[in-house]
């Protein structure tokens, strides 16, 4: 026999046997997650019986009696809080929290400090769920792990709102890198006014321009009215990015006060600036800014005369009435054509 | 053998050795990565609520555009699937390239559509646009009638049409999952500077039951083509892609499913409208925009977000579709040929687009090759008996491999087909590939390039069956 054949030979002799193994591997595997499966079913559908009783009249010693019963089967468990307690508020929820700190909390503790990601991740998404104010020390120190386990710890935080945990989160953002504050930004919007002051702090710290267009962009999508008149100076900012962030913001905000602002902005060097204070001043619907809008619709750029189409339909009958003027004219028929669609569109829809 | 014929033999043997080990080294090597990879995210993401997605202010909305030809058979599930996704903005754009039957007159009497008047930025050159539709009672919905053209500009006059920064191209015979959308747009959420596009995952929807627009029970087909289909995607998806992901050498965002920004797309100019393969074209023309103006960029392969779509079930259907994807990648590969080894390219012009010229291009040429000589040589009977013999066995086990591995993936990542029976069925169904339907592969392909050279530009017509019809027969 050849050396090529006995190569070929052994090779094919191994890769048979490597191939036999992964078949029954495979069917074996399938067998047991099978009966893996049929066993959490049952084990799921007994948890969920108790925990439909404790919902249903909120008992602290059945609380206590529920964890005691089920500590054994955390994975079940755990499954089952987390699906009962993003859908129940108040009293039921305290009970299930209640379970959570007497059967799973230890064991998640333990694990934030594992040396595996893996099982600090899990264990941290836990404490998004079921966060207490007790366990601020212990996620506050994930603030210095990897990205992937930090961001979850931010948001486990963010779930704790005291002074306290938004300075930390605010800390934080400012050390972070660009990408991860996108995440932040995410992550504070569901505080919602609880970080009005800290904004504001922020907003006058010297930050690059994208962490602070990214503060303006929250004011605006919360929105923060109280904040409006921060981020007004922000509206003759160099960076082009950040006056599309503040007239975008000011849309949201819809004071009425802004209208000045708006129209400057609308006149912006940089289209995409005068587009977004545009459709803001569609949003305000002050009948005030009706011949901005109109004159607008003769812009040479597509967005411009878009926003300012649909921001004539936003103001109404006058609006409106303006948009057939301009539809019927010949002198532009780009402004004409983009008049006939918004029409066309505002009908349609209001028909349906 | 001896003298020259002999030295050729030797020689050819020598590189179709050479070949056999490197490519499956390779693709061993992604199914391993893939392995790592959907560990990785299955780890990543549980207890994650991919509906908080919703109440994220950052997050950008999507133009869904599903180019449609002769599809009054399924267009109205797909339509329906689409418009009840859970996004938090979007809008579907159907176009209409041309059909000869009735799928345009289907979707306006099912959805009630309404001529308008719509104007639009034309950012790239189409085929004229005859009409554009708008449903009252679906404000989501969006149906362009246009002059047929190829699959590319049909995308092209969605793009043109559509309003949102980022588009999601898609087959209007395919399904997407509900919450596939949101599963897809993570990556742009968590660096929306860098990634540029993102692809999921495609499987085969013969034999499932479709219900409302959604895949509501997941069963083989009955159909033996069908069936080595779902092996092939599996391996292709699950194995091939997200193992190229990990290496950054993504050269395929499947057209039936991927996510782009519209404005990098709109700089490299859209879809080149002569594109065979306009997916990979696109992908590959966005890298190379984005490698020239050293532009960091990621494309990204997320392993569960779904889409469902029709296979072919004749053999003319696959035939035609295997083809014209040989051809689109001929294509593509020579039309961007100036990438190739070429270090300012990076990792796309030394490793990803060589890997594609060497083992997915020429693959069914060194494949019909090996058989060529291996007939010819039995005939004479000059061939070194138990080696050939060992040496075919070799290449079939090996290719058993791949697929356990790849089904494999399948368990530890989705595990859609539920019961113990189908997986035993895809197993069989492994083994009895490599009798004929290989090696027919790879004739198919093998004449794309005869065909290429021919200038064949039909893409050859797929008898569609449609949704309804697998689900009556549940």
């Amino acid at each position: 026999m050849n050396t090529s054949l006995l190569i070929v030979t052994y090779s094919l002799i191994f890769l048979l046997g490597f191939s036999f193994l992964l078949f029954f591997y495979l069917i074996i595997r399938r067998i047991v997650v099978q009966h893996q499966e049929n066993s959490f079913q049952k084990k799921y559908a007994e948890i969920e019986k108790d925990i439909l009783d404790i919902v249903t009249f909120p008992d602290k010693n059945l609380a206590k009696k529920i964890a005691k019963k089920y500590r054994y089967y955390p994975y079940v468990l755990t499954r089952v809080l987390v699906n009962y307690i993003e859908q129940i508020e108040g009293l039921a929820r305290e009970q299930l929290q209640k379970i959570f700190n007497i059967a799973l909390k230890k064991k998640c503790l333990k694990d934030i400090h594992s040396k595996r990601q893996i099982k600090r991740l899990k264990a941290t998404h836990l404490f998004v769920i079921f966060s207490d104010p007790s366990d601020m020390k212990h996620i506050v120190t994930l603030l210095n792990d990897k990205p992937i386990v930090k961001l979850v710890a931010i948001t486990a935080l963010s779930r704790i709102p005291s002074s306290q945990t938004l300075t930390y989160i605010f800390q934080s953002f400012v050390r972070d890198s660009i990408v991860n504050a996108r995440v932040y930004i995410n992550i504070l919007f569901g505080l919602g006014s609880k970080i009005e002051l800290h904004v504001r702090k922020y907003l006058h710290k010297s930050l690059s321009w994208e962490k602070l267009s990214l503060l303006i962009e929250l004011v605006g999508a919360i929105p923060l009215r109280s904040l409006y008149q921060d981020i007004l100076p922000f509206a003759e900012h160099p960076n082009k990015e950040i006056r599309i962030k503040v007239a975008r913001a000011l849309g949201h905000m819809r004071i009425p006060a802004s209208l000045n602002i708006l129209t400057n902005l609308s006149e912006d060097e940089a289209w995409e600036v005068s587009a977004q204070a545009l459709k803001s001043l569609g949003k305000l619907g002050d009948i005030a800014s009706l011949d901005v809008l109109s004159e607008a619709l003769f812009s040479p750029f597509w967005h411009v005369r878009f926003n300012a189409g649909h921001g004539l339909a936003s103001l109404g009958s006058t609006g409106m009435k303006q948009l057939k003027k301009i539809k019927r004219q010949k002198k532009d028929r780009f402004a004409s054509d983009m008049a006939t669609m918004v029409l066309d569109e505002t009908i349609l829809v209001g028909e349906a | 053998m001896d003298g020259i014929l002999g030295s050729v033999y030797q020689v050819v043997t020598a590189i179709i050795l050479v070949y056999f080990f490197l490519i499956n080294s390779l693709y061993l090597l992604f199914i391993f990565l893939s392995i790592l990879k959907i560990f990785r995210y299955r780890n990543a993401m549980a207890y994650v609520s991919f509906k908080d997605i919703f109440q994220m202010p950052l997050v950008k909305p999507i133009s869904i555009i599903a180019p449609a030809y002769n599809e009054e058979m399924g267009i109205i599930e797909s339509t329906q699937s689409l418009l009840s996704l859970e996004y938090p903005l979007y809008e579907v754009i159907v176009v209409n390239d041309g059909s000869k039957d009735d799928t345009l007159k289907k979707l306006i009497k099912t959805f009630d559509l309404k001529k308008s008047k719509r104007v639009f930025r034309k950012m790239i050159e189409t085929k004229p646009i005859k009409g554009i539709y708008i449903s009252p009672s679906n404000p989501k919905l969006v149906v362009v009638d246009k002059v047929n053209g190829k699959k590319a500009d049909a995308m092209n006059a969605g793009l043109n049409v559509s309003r949102y920064p980022l588009f999601c191209g898609i087959d209007s015979d395919s399904i997407l999952e509900k919450e596939s959308l949101l599963k897809m747009v993570r990556p742009f959420i968590e660096d929306p500077e860098k990634t540029v596009g993102a692809g999921g995952i495609v499987r085969l929807s013969n034999g499932c039951k479709v219900k409302s627009g959604q895949v509501v029970k997941v069963r083989l087909p009955r159909s033996p083509l069908a069936r080595f289909q779902i092996l092939e995607y599996l391996r292709a998806f699950l194995g091939g892609r997200i193992g190229l992901n990990l290496l950054k050498s993504t050269l395929i965002i499947s057209g039936a499913f991927g996510v782009f920004r519209k404005d990098v797309a709109l700089k490299c100019g859209g879809y080149r409208a002569a594109s065979i393969g306009e997916d990979m074209d696109l992908v590959v023309r966005m890298r190379k925009y984005l490698h020239e103006k050293k532009i960091p960029f990621k494309l990204e392969f997320v392993p569960d977000p779904i889409c469902w779509t029709e296979a072919p079930e004749t053999l003319k259907s696959l035939s035609n579709q295997r083809n014209r994807w040989h051809r689109g990648l001929v294509e593509t590969l020579y039309h961007s040929r100036k990438m190739l080894f070429n270090p300012r390219y990076g990792i796309t012009g030394m490793f990803a687009m060589p890997f594609y010229l060497i083992f997915e291009m020429l693959g069914p040429i060194i494949e019909v090759m090996g058989y060529t000589i291996f007939t010819v040589l039995l005939i004479f009977g000059q061939y070194d008996q138990p080696f050939a013999l060992l040496f075919f066995l070799l290449a079939v086990v090996f290719g058993i491999l791949l697929s356990l591995l790849s089904i494999l993936l399948e368990e530890y990542s989705a595990r859609r087909y539920p019961r113990l029976k189908d997986i035993i069925i895809i197993i069989a169904y492994g083994l009895m590939e490599n009798i004929l339907y290989r090696q027919w592969l790879a004739l198919v392909r093998a004449r794309a390039f005869i065909d290429l050279a021919l200038g064949k530009e039909e893409w050859g017509e797929m008898e569609k069956r449609g949704f309804a019809f697998d689900s009556q027969k549940q």
